[in-house]
């Protein structure tokens, strides 16, 4: 493999990333490329000592998606880690996805529940009063806050919940991959 | 068979030598790589995601040095917390080496022994 395959593939591999992460990574294997050749090496000895373009990609796509994760949990970092983790190969897809599919189901029922009855307690807050119910005004008023609370309380549970998953996920997927480390394996072989 | 062995061990060390290495003197992730390379038989190309890890695990830092022959250059070296880092992996390394060596050298005696 000449140095551009070797340096196209990896940036085909890294698609999706943001673009000063792949400029900072090609940087690196350009240089290490700089280097072989200074010290006499040629393009494809210093290609095949560095292995696989392809799968070296996933690795570092699956680092920094995991890293991110662990510095903002937000969900488009969730959702970025979580692709990190299954472009690794690391764990059995075929497995995981009705898992995560069914996991991710729940989750985003419960806070549609949460949405569902928060409205319920605001109409209940805003127009109970006028709808003569049994108990007068304030009970009225008193149970739409009550389910406001009740629902505010529901949707930060469940964020808890995602958060933890999610951080059990990563976790799970860096002890995999620091124990798979397959770019160590003797190309030859 | 022994082929996996050696693997699997590379794996488990592979973090602990780069953090020796570094421990010496600041190195640039050729000089790193090549030197595993010969010394272990690693891929080369491990070095990068390893060095990303290290770095975002606060062990290395990294700092852009002039070079006389083309672009600078990016050197790593130790922070405290990958200096702390090697001496405990080392005292774990040095634990594990000698408690194999101690079952190696009482294996060959119990087979001359039978034999």
């Amino acid at each position: 493999m000449t140095r551009n395959e070797f340096i196209n593939r990896l940036k085909q591999g890294l698609v999706g990333l943001p673009a000063s992460s792949i400029a900072d990574i090609v940087a690196d294997h350009e240089a290490h490329f700089e280097d072989g050749i200074a010290a006499g090496r040629s393009e494809a000895e210093v290609a095949a000592a560095l292995g696989d373009p392809d799968r070296l990609a996933r690795e570092l796509k699956a680092e920094i998606g995991l890293k991110k994760w662990e510095d903002v949990k937000t969900p488009s970092s969730a959702v970025t880690a979580i692709f990190a983790v299954l472009g690794l190969g690391a764990l059995d897809i075929l497995v995981l996805l009705p898992i995560l599919m069914g996991v991710a189901g729940t989750l985003v029922g419960f806070f549609m529940a949460a949405i569902g009855v928060f409205i319920a307690g605001g109409v209940l807050f805003a127009a109970g009063p006028f709808l003569g119910l049994p108990g007068g005004i304030a009970a009225a008023m008193l149970g739409g806050v009550g389910l406001m609370a009740a629902a505010v309380t529901l949707a930060a549970l469940t964020g808890v919940v995602t958060v933890w998953l999610v951080n059990g996920l990563v976790w799970f997927a860096r002890l995999h991959y620091r124990l798979l480390k397959p770019a160590l394996e003797p190309q030859a072989a | 068979m022994a082929e996996t062995i050696d693997i699997q061990l590379k794996k488990g060390v592979l973090g602990l030598c780069v953090l020796a290495l570094l421990a010496r003197n600041e190195s640039y992730s050729y000089e790193i790589a090549s030197t595993l390379s010969d010394a272990i038989g690693m891929g080369e190309g491990t070095i990068y995601p390893l060095m990303r890890r290290m770095q975002s695990d606060g062990w290395v830092e990294t700092r852009l040095v002039e070079s006389s022959s083309g672009p600078s250059r990016k050197y790593y070296r130790l922070t405290k917390a990958g200096h702390e880092a090697l001496a405990a992996q080392a005292t774990e390394w040095r634990g594990f080496a000698r408690a194999v060596d101690a079952l190696l050298d009482a294996a060959p005696s119990e087979t001359t022994q039978e034999g």
